[in-house]
C-alpha cells in the first residue's frame, strides 16, 4: 500500500511544466497561434505519445504515469485538444495512425455521444464521435460560440456511437481542472497580498482568507479522488467508472469554487478581458461540461452507489 | 502506486474483524456522558485492552501492539464498520498519549500509560477557559512553584468527559511575565485532589458531556509536568500537526455512517436526496484517501504541519452535511430518530472543538497559502 506517486511520475509532470513555462505565458493563451508553441512542447516530452503503445514508437505508460502532467497542462491553459488526443486519440485512432501520433504529428478533436461539441476541430487531423473517426474534410463541421475563445466549439454531421475513452478522458479532464484550480487560487492569493485598501492588503482580511481557505480544502480533497481514478483506469479496477465520475464532479466543483473566489477577490478588475485571469476562469467554464457534465456523472454515481455495492478502494470493511 | 494490502496487513484485518465480531456488545451501551454509560463504556475499554485493541499503535510494554499507520487505519475502519461503541477514553489516548509518548519521562510513561490502556484512568482535557477560547494562548489559570512542587489555581472550562474522568490534562500559566506563549507549562493533574472541583455542564442532548474545572490552591509535584516547565505551549501544539493532525479523527468513522447514509437513501425515491447521499459517501471516500496519501508521505518523512488544519475543516463539515442529509431523508420521523438524531448533536460540535473552523481556516490563509496576517 502506497498512495504516492513515484519520482519518475513527478519528473515527468516536472517536463512538462518546465517545457510549458517557456512556450505558454498566458500571452501565448490569448493570442498566440493555436496549437501554438505549447503544443509542441507537450509533444516533444512526449505526451501525445505517453498511452500508444510502445510497438507503435509510444511510451506504454498508464493514466498513474500521467496525471500529475495533465494538471500542468490545466495550470497553463494549454490551447489545443490536449486531452482529446493524448488521451483518447490512442484508444479509437486507427492503428495505421498511432505511430504519428506517438511522435506527435497528429491532432485529433473528440467527443463521446452524449455530448454535442467537439473542441478545436478546426485543428484536427482526425475527428471521432464516440468510436467513429474521420479525417476532418469529410466531416461537416458547424462553429459554435464557446465560453473559451481559445477553445473554440463546433458540432459535426457525425452519427456517434458509444463513448469510448469517456472514463479516460474525464479523469484527464478532472486533472487538468485540478491544475487551473490551482492555477486561480495561486494568482488571487498573489493579487490580495498586493492590492491595497483602507490601508492594508486585502488579503489580511478574514472575510477574502477563509473564502481562499475554502478553495483550498476543496482542492486539497478533490485531488485523492482524481489520483485514485488513475490508479483504478490503470489496473482495471471494477469501479473504474464510478471513480472517474466521483473524479470528475470533485475536481469539476473545485475548480470552480476556485474561479468564483478568484474572480471575487479580484473584483472589478478580473472581470476584464485585460487581465489574465480570464484565461483560466473561462477555461474552467468550457471544461467543467466537457467528457461527461455533472448530471452524466452524478447518474453514474448513484446508480453504482445506490443500486450496486459501495466497494471501498482500497479494500476496506 | 499501489492500493493493495500486504498479506500482513489482511491477516490483521481479518484479526480485528474476527474479534470484534465476537465482542462488540449486541445493544447500544447508555451515553457515556451518563454516570451508568460512563461506567459501561469504562467496562468496554477494559475488554478492549484485555486483549490488546484499545491502543494498538502504543508499544506494547504500555499495553498496545506496536501497530503502524496502516494498521491502525484498518483497525479504525473495521471498529467503526463494526458498530462498536464509542470511545470514553479518546482524550487521553488520542489527545494525551501521542504528547506522553514524545515528551514524558519513562516514569511518567509506566505510570499513566498502562492505565490509560485498561481504561483505570480516564482523562479529560482542560484547555479552554472562560476568556481563552478560539484564544488559546490567553490561558490565565496560574501554576506558581511551592516548596518542591506547584500551586495551581485557576478556572478551565469545556473540558471534555471532565464530569466523571479521573484525571485532566492542560496548561498553566507558570512564567506570568514571559511573551504569552512561551510562560505556560503543560501538568498532568488527578481529579480527585484536594483543591479540584468539577461542575457539570449540560449539552444540548441534555446530558453532562464537558464540564468546568476549578483548581483553588491545589498542590502537584514536578512529576505532574509533561515537558519543561514554561514549555507547555510547545509540548501541546508539538504533536498537532503530525500524527495527531491525522488519528484524531480516523475516516473509518466517516465511512461507516457514509455507508449508513446511502442505505436510507435507498429507501427514499426523491432523487435530489439520493444524489447528496452518494456526493457524501464521495466526501468520505475522499477523506480516506487523503488520510492514506498523509500515512504515506509520513512514512516518508514529510509532515503534513499547518495542512492539518484543511482536514480539520473537511471531516467537521462533512460529518455534520451527512447528518443533516440523513435528518433530510427521515422526514417526519427524524426529530425522534435516536443514533442519526444524537450523531447530528455531536456533529454540531464538530465545527467548534479542537480548534474553530474559524481558526483553522486563518491557518491555512496563514501558513499554508502564506496570506498576510
Amino acid at each position: 500500500m502506497r498512495f504516492q506517486f513515484t519520482e519518475e511520475q513527478k519528473l515527468f509532470a516536472g517536463a512538462v511544466r518546465e517545457a510549458l513555462e517557456k512556450t505558454c505565458p498566458p500571452e501565448a493563451v490569448r493570442s498566440g497561434p493555436r496549437p501554438g508553441p505549447g503544443w509542441a512542447a507537450l509533444a516533444d516530452v512526449g505526451l501525445f505519445g505517453a498511452h500508444v503503445a510502445e510497438e507503435y514508437g509510444g511510451l506504454g505508460l498508464t493514466p498513474v504515469d500521467t496525471v500529475l502532467a495533465y494538471e500542468e497542462t490545466g495550470w497553463f491553459a494549454v490551447p489545443g485538444p490536449v486531452v482529446e488526443t493524448g488521451v483518447v486519440a490512442p484508444l479509437v485512432v486507427p492503428a495505421d495512425r498511432l505511430a504519428d501520433l506517438a511522435a506527435g504529428r497528429l491532432v485529433v478533436s473528440a467527443r463521446p455521444a452524449g455530448d454535442r461539441f467537439l473542441p478545436d476541430a478546426d485543428l484536427a487531423d482526425l475527428v471521432a464521435a464516440g468510436g467513429r473517426v474521420a479525417p476532418r474534410g469529410a466531416v461537416a463541421l458547424t462553429p459554435h460560440r464557446s465560453a473559451d475563445p481559445a477553445r473554440p466549439l463546433f458540432t459535426d454531421d457525425l452519427d456517434a456511437a458509444g463513448a469510448p475513452g469517456l472514463d479516460h478522458a474525464a479523469v484527464a479532464t478532472a486533472a487538468q481542472l485540478l491544475g487551473l484550480g490551482g492555477r486561480l487560487l495561486a494568482e488571487a492569493v498573489g493579487y490580495a497580498g498586493e492590492r491595497r485598501q483602507f490601508g492594508t492588503a486585502v488579503g489580511a482580511f478574514q472575510a477574502v482568507k477563509h473564502r481562499l481557505a475554502d478553495v483550498a480544502v476543496a482542492l486539497e480533497f478533490a485531488g485523492p479522488l482524481v489520483h485514485r481514478a488513475a490508479y483504478s483506469l490503470a489496473v482495471g479496477a471494477p469501479d473504474a467508472a464510478r471513480d472517474a465520475s466521483a473524479a470528475k464532479l470533485a475536481a469539476g466543483r473545485a475548480a470552480h469554487a476556485a474561479a468564483r473566489a478568484a474572480l471575487q477577490v479580484h473584483g472589478a478588475i478580473g472581470y476584464t478581458d485585460e487581465l489574465d485571469l480570464r484565461l483560466w476562469l473561462t477555461r474552467v467554464f468550457a471544461l467543467r461540461p466537457a467528457w461527461g457534465d455533472d448530471a452524466r456523472h452524478r447518474a453514474r454515481l448513484a446508480g453504482a452507489l445506490l443500486d450496486g455495492v459501495p466497494r471501498r478502494l482500497p479494500e476496506g470493511p | 502506486m499501489d492500493l493493495t494490502f500486504s498479506p500482513q496487513h489482511q491477516a490483521f484485518r481479518s484479526r480485528v474483524r474476527d474479534w470484534l465480531a465476537a465482542h462488540v456488545p449486541a445493544e447500544p451501551l447508555p451515553s457515556m456522558d451518563t454516570a451508568e454509560g460512563f461506567e459501561r463504556h469504562r467496562a468496554w475499554e477494559r475488554t478492549l485492552a484485555a486483549d490488546r485493541w484499545s491502543a494498538v499503535s502504543w508499544p506494547r510494554e504500555y499495553g498496545g501492539r506496536g501497530a503502524d499507520l496502516l494498521e491502525w487505519l484498518i483497525f479504525e475502519e473495521e471498529y467503526w464498520a463494526s458498530g462498536a461503541p464509542g470511545r470514553v477514553s479518546q482524550n487521553g489516548i488520542f489527545l494525551l498519549a501521542p504528547t506522553l509518548l514524545a515528551y514524558g519521562t519513562d516514569e511518567q510513561k509506566r505510570r499513566h500509560l498502562p492505565r490509560m490502556a485498561r481504561g483505570d484512568d480516564i482523562w479529560a482535557q482542560a484547555w479552554s477557559e472562560p476568556e481563552a477560547g478560539s484564544d488559546l494562548a490567553a490561558i490565565r489559570a496560574t501554576a506558581v512553584r511551592d516548596g518542591d512542587g506547584w500551586r495551581l489555581d485557576g478556572q478551565k472550562t469545556w473540558s471534555s468527559r471532565a464530569a466523571f474522568a479521573d484525571r485532566c490534562f492542560g496548561l498553566f500559566r507558570s512564567d506570568p511575565d514571559a511573551e504569552r506563549h512561551r510562560g505556560l507549562t503543560y501538568f498532568m493533574v488527578p481529579l480527585e485532589a484536594p483543591g479540584v472541583t468539577v461542575r457539570p455542564i449540560a449539552q444540548l442532548d441534555g446530558e453532562a458531556g464537558f464540564a468546568e474545572i476549578f483548581f483553588d490552591g491545589v498542590r502537584v509535584g514536578d512529576d505532574a509536568v509533561l515537558g519543561e516547565p514554561g514549555q507547555g505551549w510547545r509540548v501541546a501544539m508539538a504533536t498537532t500537526g503530525s500524527e495527531r493532525g491525522l488519528t484524531l479523527r480516523s475516516p473509518g468513522r466517516f465511512m461507516a455512517t457514509a455507508d449508513r447514509l446511502l442505505a436510507l437513501a435507498r429507501g427514499s425515491a426523491d432523487a435530489a436526496l439520493r444524489d447528496r447521499a452518494a456526493a457524501a459517501w464521495c466526501d468520505a471516500d475522499a477523506y480516506r484517501l487523503h488520510t492514506f496519501r498523509a500515512a504515506a508521505d509520513l512514512a516518508e518523512g514529510i509532515d503534513p504541519g499547518a495542512a492539518s488544519s484543511l482536514t480539520k475543516v473537511f471531516w467537521s463539515e462533512l460529518d455534520l452535511r451527512m447528518h443533516e442529509l440523513a435528518l433530510e431523508l427521515l422526514g417526519p420521523d427524524a426529530p425522534a430518530a435516536g443514533p442519526w438524531l444524537d450523531g447530528f448533536l455531536f456533529a454540531l460540535a464538530g465545527p467548534i472543538y479542537a480548534g474553530t473552523n474559524e481558526i483553522q481556516r486563518n491557518i491555512i490563509a496563514e501558513r499554508v497559502l502564506g496570506m498576510p496576517r
